[in-house]
């Protein structure tokens, strides 16, 4: 073996594993760019649906003895409820513009959740390991953990789906000509209110899917969801805001970003690069965040 | 009995009254113009009838139904159509889909393609760019994607804020000559300009000046009144 071949085979090893991992980045990216590309509805709160996903996960597996991917409608399902109530509640009265007060109200929101988890499942952390755990694929000189695999697979296959319903069906056109105008859609008829909803009901159902995929294989706790939120808005703002194949791209780049440092440096350090990006958006490109919409 | 009755109608935005006491009826069938300068309060009347804008005080009925307090995709699916100021298509959206998105099934009998069929037909121009993006439009084919837009349902009554604004005099008279088939087809108009060349369309309607119904009348008392022959024609 060449001295290239020792040092390439283990980055670029990191670089897939990055993309696998980083899939599911992406599906929880979606769910976050979605509420903010329609309702302009940044969700602190988001990241804590994706801990409860995980969590719904945990149930099957150890209270009911299933395995944790034939729970992830149950997942969706419930996410969308606890979604569509918190639109309700909460952040209907904040469609429209992004202000400190609707920041404020999702990160109280968040933190609540993150207490009641606490309540309920203690501060240890658990995982939910699926059928596919401890398999590994060799292809070629790379290994990969089937478990990850799958979650990949179902990431994307979510994504895609997203992005057709969005493109494709009357609801989808619904969505986008109220992100567009929501003035203008309520005077051809449509619902806005009602279609917000679903909209938000969406985004939470895919943080419950991220979730459940994700504790396969990364245990979780209360806090999970909160340490997740740096990844999805560096995701969504490098993918453009409100587009959902952006988004996704954007989580694959954070997994690359994260392996490949965990890898190259220390893996206890390996989400600090995204931190600093994080950081480097927000001073540098703040309209990106917040401001206009990026196509 | 009218199709739309607006009686002493009063809007007002903060301390500012855009809108004072306006009544006016308008007929099935009928192509009823609101004549007025800028800031008249033209723009003002139509979002309340929307709902857009909460009236002070006064009623608004339609058909009979009283639109106090209705959400505007209620009003809309009462037969309302609202092609509003400065066109507000969806930009990120192609024209096939801003027709196909405003199509209400639970509104008409008629399935999408048949209301797709008739404002193609109306307007040829937005079938031929049907995949386009609608802020790609130039600002004429706004102008027929919002009015087809709004013909989608098939409306009792479609009301019109400045269809000619910005439009060249071969374009405006264009969308004129639709708006009479539109009449024709058995559509009840509700017209807001400041030009006066549109009352060969009306068969009768109110000038308002400073929020207030400065004359109403039919199509020849507004064209013969002191007050279109010295704030429109310059005579
Ligand atoms: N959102 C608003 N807030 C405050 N004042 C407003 C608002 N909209 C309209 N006005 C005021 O109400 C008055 C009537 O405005 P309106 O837009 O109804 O006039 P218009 O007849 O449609 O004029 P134009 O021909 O220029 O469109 C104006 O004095 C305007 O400044
Ligand atoms: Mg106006």
């Amino acid at each position: 073996m060449s001295s290239i071949e020792t040092t390439m085979l283990p980055v670029l090893q990191a670089v897939l594993s990055g993309i696998l991992v980083g899939g599911v980045y992406g599906l929880l990216s979606i769910g976050l760019s979605l509420a903010f590309g329609v309702m302009r509805i940044v969700n602190f709160a988001h990241g804590d649906l994706v801990m409860y996903g995980m969590y719904v996960g945990v149930v099957a597996s150890t209270l009911l003895g299933i395995d944790p991917l034939l729970a992830l409608p149950a997942s969706f399902v419930l996410m969308a409820i606890l979604g569509a109530l918190q639109y309700r509640i909460v952040f209907r009265r904040f469609v429209g513009h992004t202000t400190l007060n609707q920041l404020l109200a999702a990160i109280g929101l968040g933190l609540a959740l993150q207490m009641a988890a606490q309540l309920v499942f203690g501060v240890d952390a658990r995982s939910a390991p699926s059928m596919f755990a401890g398999s590994y694929d060799l292809v070629g000189p790379f290994f990969f953990a089937r478990a990850q695999i799958v979650a990949f697979l179902v990431a994307g296959v979510a994504t895609i789906a997203v992005e057709l319903l969005l493109r494709k069906t009357q609801w989808g056109k619904a969505v986008r000509a109220v992100a567009d105008n929501i003035e203008a859609a309520e005077i051809v008829g449509l619902r806005s209110q009602r279609i917000n909803l679903t909209a938000f009901a969406l985004s939470c159902g895919l943080a419950g899917i991220a979730g459940t995929i994700m504790v396969t294989y990364y245990p979780t706790d209360p806090t999970k969801g909160f340490t997740l939120m740096p990844i999805a808005i560096i995701a969504t703002t490098i993918g453009g805001l409100g587009s959902v194949g952006g988004a996704f791209l954007g989580g694959i780049f954070c997994g690359v970003i994260q392996q490949t440092t965990a890898m190259l440096w220390n893996s206890a350090l390996q989400d600090v690069p995204l931190y600093f990006l994080l950081l480097v958006f927000i001073a540098y490109r703040p309209t990106g965040l917040f401001g206009q919409r990026s196509e | 009995m009218s199709l739309l009755e607006v009686s002493d109608l009063s809007v007002a935005y903060g301390d500012l009254v855009a809108v004072r006491q306006v009544s006016f009826a308008v007929d099935e069938g009928a192509v009823f113009v609101l004549l007025g300068a800028n800031g008249a309060g033209k723009t003002t009347i139509l979002r309340a009838i929307s709902g857009l804008v909460p009236a002070r005080s006064g009623r608004i009925f339609a058909d009979g139904r009283d639109l106090q307090g209705s959400a505007p995709n209620q009003v809309a699916r009462a037969g309302i159509a609202h092609v509003p100021e400065g066109r507000q298509i969806f930009a990120n959206l192609s024209v096939g889909d801003n027709l196909s998105v405003s199509y209400l099934a639970e509104r008409t009998e008629a399935p999408m393609t048949a209301a797709l069929d008739a404002v193609f037909q109306l307007f040829p121009r937005l079938a031929e760019r049907r995949r386009q993006l609608g802020g790609t439009l130039s600002g004429g084919e706004q102008q027929m994607l919002a009015i087809g837009r709004a013909l989608m349902n098939f409306p009792k009554l479609l009301m019109l804020d400045e269809p000619s604004l910005g439009l060249s005099p071969v374009l405006a008279d264009l969308v004129f000559e639709r708006l009479a088939t539109i009449r024709a087809l058995g559509t009840t108009i509700l017209l807001v300009e400041q030009n006066a060349t549109c009352l060969e369309l009306a068969t009768d309607g109110i000038i308002l000046a400073n929020g207030e119904v400065a004359l109403a009348g039919g199509r020849d008392s507004l064209r013969d009144s002191e007050f279109v022959r010295r704030a429109y024609l310059g005579i």
